[in-house]
């Protein structure tokens, strides 16, 4: 047991100070692909909602295709195929090898691009929920567009879809794990290293899965403070 | 496009489907069990009930892949595991990924499962004691027949779910569709293509689940289709 | 006369509120009595207290020659053998004010679930009566209809043939009209006054006064976990001896 504390703490053989690196690394992965997420989001909702058939259907394909398929293939298609992109783009401007994109931008667009995709169905049954009337009235009232859409659309299409976005920020910070296979030192691919050199591989992989509990409680602690607040206006019972 | 090769990529990939879906099938089957075991365990005692709440939490706060790498990784550091008899089950890649998917859809399942049974209208329950149903015909015939139509939509998606979670099992080397992938990219250094006809795969069978889900929900609800008379 | 059912000396709370007070009720075999009174009178309590839908704090329920064995576990009262209530549930037909129809069943499998589950009597002659008794409410062309595509008095209907195939010693309606609207309550009516007729055996909490009047052989009037008073319907309906159930009856009989 002693050795267990020894080796997650703070002292020169502890892995303290790195677990705790990696850990904000992966609530900045995270949070990057969330805020990816929430622009595809957001353009996504945009599109099935107000495009023409073009745009809705290319709309429909990204939603449909990227939660069709698995987290790791979308990160392995972004890490290797960007690999080989910026490699390519490296060739034609003269240096030789092989590039690497680095880890952290790749698991923001993989992650982001798949969360963007639950974020487009969230938005767009948020803004569906909101009451017809609501909107009708700011129109005879005689709001433009821009108006419209700053004082009375997005509050209320905030306040339904923040449950659905704090599901999908749960999402995000726990796909954040597969972006270790890129080795970008996050808290998984941290903890991988530390238990394979350690002879306590069960305490350090439970550790982890400690870690992740608490970063998905305290946020989840955050967002439901965020959906009560958004709900003060309504009426209990 | 080189279709060429990327039939050849095709063809490659497609014996690794039975081990997608033999893993999956697997898993969801024995998650299933676990959930609804989990699902009545919750509603039997407090203490159950505290037991369940607290598995459910962290087999959904934690990613998968750390699940995984708990039970791959780091069973084997415990002797009484090395000597007992799952181990020579607990360290092939096969055995871990099953046992580490089950416990996780168990979790979201057994919610899922809650969910259902919480739907069931208290009058059909209450029609059921009337009638002098014991505890038991009261579950088998009305309570768990309900609960399970209600929650069948849900559980079709987790079920999808977990065929896209097969993947992760790549990563302790087990060649279903995603590690075969793999290894057809480090021979052919041709990322893109490869990682789309997996992708494209992945995308033929989660329609067709979808459709059979569709089709299970359509079969067992007919009191909930238009009437016909 | 034989007595099918009796409760001697109920008392039930909910929290503070006396819901039951010391209620005392014999059924003889071919009586139909209606308990009648307000809202929160308790008459709803009084008739789920039977088969043991609610448990009462202190008094006796005999159905048939056997009374329900009772226990107490630190405060509460409960029975204290599950067979037995679930044997004695079995005798009664109950039938409830929002009909409870097993949504995932037809007509004719809510019908026959109980007999063949509970009562475990062959499934022959348990569809054979089943289709006897759908005749007789008048469902029997919509036997392989589930109920959420039938109006409220269908369903009802429904209930009522459910509750006849355990061939039950008594019936017992808890506002069986009460959900419906008013143009189905007719045809529900139709059907518990021809049972009345036949003789059976029931006991109705209604608000349908003049109903009641018609085809109840005894009325007990409940007022605030109380009987106010019991008699023949010439009596309650037409006479009373206490002025409570006289400002009662004026005020409901008029309506109905």
């Amino acid at each position: 047991m002693s050795s267990y504390f020894t080796l997650i703490g703070f002292g020169p053989t502890g892995w303290g100070w790195q677990l705790v690196a990696a850990t904000l690394m992966t609530l900045a992965v995270s949070a990057a692909a969330f805020v990816t997420g929430a622009v595809f989001g957001v353009l996504g909702a945009w599109a099935k909602l107000s495009g023409g058939r073009a745009v809705r259907g290319a709309a429909d394909a990204y939603t449909t295709v990227l939660r069709g398929i698995p987290d790791l293939l979308v990160i392995y298609l972004f890490y290797f195929g960007g690999s080989a992109l910026m490699t390519s783009i490296g060739k034609m401007m003269g240096s030789q090898g092989f590039l690497g994109l680095n880890g952290f931008l790749v698991g923001m667009l993989a992650i982001g691009t798949v969360s963007g995709a639950y974020q487009t169905e969230v938005m767009r049954a948020a803004f569906l929920a909101i009451p017809r009337g609501e909107i009708e009235a700011a129109r005879a009232v005689g709001m433009g567009r821009a108006l419209m859409l700053r004082r009375i659309i997005a509050p209320r299409a905030l306040r339904f879809a923040l449950p659905g976005l704090g599901n999908v920020w749960q999402q995000v910070l726990k796909e954040s794990a597969l972006i270790s296979v890129t080795g970008m030192l996050e808290l998984v691919r941290q903890i991988h290293l530390a238990a394979g050199s350690s002879r306590l591989p069960f305490d350090f992989y439970a550790t982890g899965a400690a870690l992740f509990l608490l970063l998905t409680t305290l946020t989840g602690l955050l967002f439901r403070g965020a959906e009560q607040r958004t709900q003060r206006h309504e009426r209990q019972g | 496009m080189d279709f060429t090769f990327l039939s050849d990529t095709i063809a490659r990939l497609l014996p690794a489907i039975p081990t997608t879906l033999a893993l999956a099938g697997t898993s969801v089957a024995i998650g299933m069990v676990l959930a609804l075991l989990l699902a009545l365990l919750r509603l039997s005692s407090r203490v159950a009930a505290i037991v369940v709440r607290l598995y459910v939490f962290v087999f959904r706060g934690s990613p998968l892949l750390v699940q995984i790498f708990l039970i791959y990784y780091g069973l084997g550091q415990f002797a009484a595991v090395r000597d007992s008899w799952l181990w020579p089950f607990l360290r092939k890649p096969w055995w871990c990924a099953v046992l580490a998917l089950a416990l996780n859809t168990a979790a979201y399942g057994s919610e899922i499962i809650r969910g259902g049974l919480t739907s069931v209208p208290l009058g059909s329950i209450e029609a059921g004691r009337a009638a002098g149903m014991s505890r038991f015909t009261l579950y088998r015939r009305i309570i768990l027949p309900l609960a399970l139509r209600q929650a069948l939509p849900a559980y079709g998606s987790e079920i999808i779910i977990m065929v896209k979670s097969t993947s992760i099992a790549s990563i302790i080397t087990l060649m279903e569709l995603t590690g075969v992938a793999r290894q057809i990219v480090s021979e052919s250094f041709r990322a893109v293509e490869v990682f789309l006809c997996a992708g494209l795969i992945y995308l033929a069978i989660n329609f067709l689940l979808t459709r059979a889900v569709s089709l299970l929900e359509r079969s067992l609800n007919p009191h909930l289709r238009g009437a016909n008379t | 006369m034989t007595a099918v059912l009796s409760l001697q000396g109920l008392h039930k709370r909910f929290g503070k509120l006396e819901v039951l007070n010391n209620i005392s009720v014999t059924a003889h075999e071919g009586e139909a009595i209606a308990i009648i009174g307000a809202s929160g009178s308790g008459k709803s309590t009084l008739l789920r207290c039977i088969p043991l839908l609610e448990v009462p704090e202190q008094g006796d329920i005999t159905i048939g020659a056997e009374t329900v064995k009772m226990r107490t576990r630190g405060d509460r009262r409960e029975p204290a053998d599950a067979a037995q209530v679930n044997r004695l549930r079995a005798q009664l037909g109950f039938v409830f004010q929002s009909f409870n129809l097993w949504a995932h069943m037809t007509v004719l499998e809510n019908v026959i679930e109980a007999p063949i589950h509970v009562q475990k009597r062959p499934r022959a002659e348990v569809v054979e009566e089943a289709l006897v008794l759908l005749d007789k409410v008048g469902l029997i062309d919509k036997r392989d209809t589930y109920p959420s595509h039938l109006s409220g008095g269908q369903q009802q209907r429904a209930a009522i043939a459910r509750a006849l195939a355990m061939r039950p010693r008594a019936l017992l309606f808890d506002e069986p009209t009460s959900a419906l609207d008013p143009e189905l309550v007719g045809e529900v009516l139709r059907v518990i006054r021809g049972l009345a007729e036949e003789g059976r055996t029931m006991l109705i909490v209604t608000h349908e006064m003049s109903f009641a009047a018609q085809v109840a052989s005894r009325a007990i009037f409940l007022h605030q976990g109380r009987i106010e008073e019991e008699g023949p319907p010439r009596q309650i309906f037409a006479d009373p001896l206490s002025d409570r159930t006289r400002q009662f009856i004026r005020r409901h009989l008029d309506r109905s």
